[in-house]
């Protein structure tokens, strides 16, 4: 297995276990592996000490596996930042390129390019670029139901413990990026009336709790 | 006529020459189109298991005869409601020549994703660009041809509350219906990456193409399987080139996630909103922004302060009308019944059958049950609905939802359930047809149970009667406030005990809008019409059944078995236990019954309900008549709405539940 396949799947490991503890089968299927193939490969994670399997036959990232990983998406982000905001690729592209970049940047390509771009807190996709001792600083969130009439907020995500509340939200337009304002709350400690675009929606607060807002740019 | 879907498609298309549909948001005027095409003869009809309607009608035009199916309003076609999946089958299985959607100018970036999806699905389209004039208030201007130029398909600029530019839509549908399958396909484009994989995908759907339930084009397909739509990934697991098809489309699904890092259902509706948004960003101008004076009204019924002073009048106003002008009407009705058709119904029941007991049984059915239908329906229901029509086509009925949902939740109802449960007070049989604006069937029972409840007019009357009996106004607020208890607590405990919590509540809230009085007054018949055919034959035939145990005397029989619950545990006189029994055909007959029966039984002093029973089982019998089953056409009602099951469920339970309470309490009243 070759080094850039290990970061690659450091990397997977990584996103996947932000929204919560993996197992083997849900990284075969994010990576579109077979499970021999997924399993293959955890084993020599496992014995590279990158990452360890717990009681529940979940798999973790050991601290190395963790330091490396963000040393790859720091690298990926940092790469995408320079091809979207200095060569001026579409986002897209920038992405596709920036995965057979990360795995040849060399440290000191990669201060250089800190550097060259000031120093850059986030991906173009708004997601953040931990530091050089793999410090993740992410933009503080909060749910939407903490605010209050008249605050505005980008969404940051919406929980996905339920798929089809999240596609349903999403062909409203409730969806990761978008402004949305809170105009009025319901009496009571009742609904959120939220505006998104041009369309209004009364918001349940339980629902109003699942959606995460970080500040607008 | 409620038909099944499949059917009712079917013979439209058998006799038209073009089937057009009609697709859009809810609340862009889309049945004011509806109904400005079409004429008196609708058609519902609704696939099984799914309360969800479509409308479907003829028109004529230009010579053409043509089908309308108008979908439910959605803000999206697909799985993931009742209504979006109702409306993207209607039209697989309808094939319509042409899909009208009508977009609202005012809000046009949402509106154009569902046109986004159809483009997707590869339907013909004609867009009605409606609320021009809204728009230009707000100070939007929209460039038609170039929103025509940018989508590849026809835009007709419409005001469909005023009939504007109808006229041109429709010639314009039917020419693209002429011109069918010469319309160059115009998909949406999505950005490259995956477009690819949409190519990708598409390969492997036309290598296995076949176990797929309807016959769209395999770009659809595929966009469909990478939107995880259930319905057609199932499809697709009933084949072995199907899983393999499948597994392709997980992994490609897969890509998508890691490319833009959200599922890719999200992902593909991320991309149709940023096509949507940069469409719109083209084809509109803002002028000024200026609000106008419909948004400040109506943003004044969701603020906090205001927002409840508004609701109490409306709801104050709601149950005066109906208890008020609904018991004038009536009376009236019932006087003019009296009067008009209960001499005729008696002189042909005495042609045909005599004066013997069955032509009084008889004349309990055709006088007595047909005037139960109707003096509930004409007075009640028809005036219950009207108020519920413009309740809802003005769009108040959202401000109301929004400003209830959090005490309505404790019941675990959302907002919208404070209509029919106020209503519930003056009639029960509407109030159980408004839950209709409920979502889910959770909630639908919990809202009826409550309503049977909620003391109607008819039961008021009782309790009002038999107390004034007693003297003072102490007794009647002790009845109501132990009503309002036994709600609360029912409401609270049906919540807990049923499975499935509420979900979330997702409503789209709009500026009122002026409602147009042709469909206000369609909807009201249509709803009328149903209740009618509903209740009479049910009303009719208790009638009957309680007529014949009255003349044939065989109602005194009754007593006895009934005695250890009339006499032994509620401490009532046997004879008042009689007409609780009838009192099940309409409420107010209790009270009436119980006069007749006790002058009969006891002799004409008796006439005062004080000569032999006591102030306390006076007060015992009408909080017990108040409780228990609400009437014949109600328990018809729930049956009609829920299922027969929960209709006689619910009713047994409010006989327990009155007769538990109505033996508490005169035990009580006993201590003093």
């Amino acid at each position: 297995m070759s080094s850039q396949a290990v970061e690659e799947y450091l990397e997977a490991l990584y996103k996947l276990s932000e929204s919560g503890p993996v197992r083997q089968a849900r990284l075969a299927e994010h990576l579109g592996l077979s499970q021999t193939a997924a399993a293959a490969m955890v084993k020599k994670l496992i014995s590279l000490q990158l990452a360890e399997r717990d009681e529940a036959a979940y798999i973790n990232l050991t601290k190395r596996g963790t330091k490396a990983a963000l040393e790859t998406i720091r690298k990926h982000r940092l790469s995408e930042r320079f091809l979207t905001d200095i060569l001026g690729l579409p986002w897209e592209k920038a992405h596709e390129e920036a995965c057979k970049l990360e795995h040849v940047i060399s440290p000191e390509v990669e201060d250089g390019l800190d550097r060259l771009l000031n120093n850059p807190k986030s991906c173009p996709h708004g997601h953040p670029i931990p530091d050089k001792q793999g410090v993740v600083t992410t933009l503080p969130t909060r749910p939407l139901s903490d605010l209050g009439a008249d605050e505005k907020g980008v969404i940051a995500r919406v929980s996905e413990d339920d798929p089809e509340m999240l596609k349903y939200l999403a062909t409203l337009g409730l969806m990761p990026d978008v402004e949305i304002v809170v105009e009025e709350i319901g009496p009571f400690n009742g609904p959120l009336l939220v505006q998104i675009g041009a369309a209004r929606y009364a918001l349940g607060r339980d629902l109003a709790e699942r959606i995460m807002v970080k500040e607008s740019a | 006529m409620a038909l099944s879907c499949h059917g009712a498609i079917d013979k439209i298309k058998g006799e038209v020459d073009f089937t057009f549909a009609l697709a859009g948001n809810p609340n862009v005027g889309k049945s004011t189109l509806f109904n400005q095409l079409t004429g008196m003869g609708v058609m519902t009809a609704n696939y099984p298991g799914k309360t969800v309607e479509l409308n479907i009608a003829t028109t004529t035009f230009e010579n053409h005869r043509i089908g309308i199916i108008d979908l439910p309003g959605t803000y999206a076609i697909g799985g993931v409601s009742e209504d979006q999946w109702v409306a993207r089958q209607a039209v697989i299985d309808g094939d319509p020549d042409v899909v009208i959607v009508m977009v609202d100018a005012t809000n046009l970036a949402r509106n154009l994703y569902i046109v986004l999806q159809f483009l997707d699905l590869g339907f013909p389209l004609v867009l009605a660009l409606n609320l021009i004039d809204q728009a230009e208030k707000k100070g939007l201007t929209t460039n038609a041809e170039q929103l025509a130029l940018l989508l590849g398909v026809p835009v007709v600029p419409t005001v469909a509350t005023r009939g504007q530019g109808l006229d041109a839509l429709m010639k314009t549908a039917v020419k693209v219906a002429k011109n069918r399958g010469s319309q160059p396909a115009h998909g949406t484009r999505y950005d490259e990456d995956t477009e690819q994989l949409i190519r990708e995908l598409e390969a492997g759907v036309n290598a296995a193409n076949n176990g797929f339930p309807h016959n769209l084009s395999s770009r659809a397909l595929s966009i469909l399987l990478l939107e995880r739509d259930d319905e057609f990934l199932n499809a697709a697991a009933k084949s072995a080139e199907g899983r393999e098809l499948m597994a392709q489309a997980d992994r490609l699904s897969a890509r998508i996630e890691e490319m833009h890092g959200k599922p890719s259902p999200v992902s593909l509706a991320r991309e149709r909103y940023g096509l949507a948004g940069v469409i719109t960003s083209e084809v509109q101008t803002l002028s000024r922004r200026e609000t106008p004076l419909s948004e400040k009204l109506w943003r004044s019924t969701t603020a906090p302060f205001s927002g409840l002073v508004i609701l109490a009048a409306v709801l104050t106003g709601l149950f005066a009308f109906l208890f008020f002008v609904g018991s004038f009407l009536s009376n009236q009705f019932t006087h003019i019944w009296s009067l008009t058709a209960s001499p005729v119904i008696d002189g042909v029941i005495r042609f045909v059958a005599g004066t013997g007991v069955v032509a009084h049984t008889l004349n309990w059915g055709f006088d007595a049950g047909i005037m139960a239908t109707l003096g509930v329906g004409i007075p009640y229901v028809l005036t219950f609905y009207f108020l519920l029509a413009i309740l809802e086509d003005t769009g108040y009925l959202n401000s109301v939802a929004f400003l209830t949902d959090r005490i309505m939740h404790k019941f675990g109802l959302h907002g919208r359930a404070i209509i029919p449960l106020v209503a519930g007070a003056g009639c029960s049989v509407p109030a159980i047809i408004g839950t209709r604006v409920l979502t889910t069937e959770r909630e639908r029972v919990v809202a009826s149970t409550l309503i049977t409840l909620v003391p109607c007019s008819a039961r008021t009357a009782v309790i009002i009667g038999a107390l004034a009996f007693v003297g003072g106004w102490q007794p009647a607020a002790a009845i109501f406030a132990i009503v309002l208890v036994l709600i609360v607590a029912v409401g609270m405990a049906l919540n807990s005990i049923l499975p499935n919590q509420p979900g979330g509540l997702v409503m789209e809230m709009f500026p009122f809008r002026m409602p147009s009085l042709l469909s206000i007054t369609k909807k009201t018949w249509y709803r009328f019409k149903h209740f009618i055919t509903a209740a009479m034959p049910i009303v009719f035939v208790g009638s009957i059944v309680l007529g014949a145990a009255y003349e044939t005397g065989y109602i005194w029989k009754l007593s006895a078995p009934m005695a250890p619950i009339v006499e032994g545990w509620l401490g009532l006189p046997a004879v008042a236990g009689l007409t609780l029994l009838f009192a099940v055909l309409r409420k107010e007959l209790a009270l009436q019954l119980l006069v007749t029966l006790a002058v009969v039984k006891y002799g004409p002093e008796a006439k005062n309900l004080l000569k032999f029973m006591t102030a306390d089982q006076l007060f015992v019998y009408a909080l017990f008549n108040t409780i228990y089953i609400p009437c014949v056409a109600t328990i018809a009602i729930l049956a009609r709405e829920l299922s027969w099951k929960k209709a006689v469920g619910i009713s047994t339970f409010t006989v327990l539940l009155a007769t538990f309470v109505g033996g508490i309490v005169m035990r009580v009243l006993t201590l003093f």
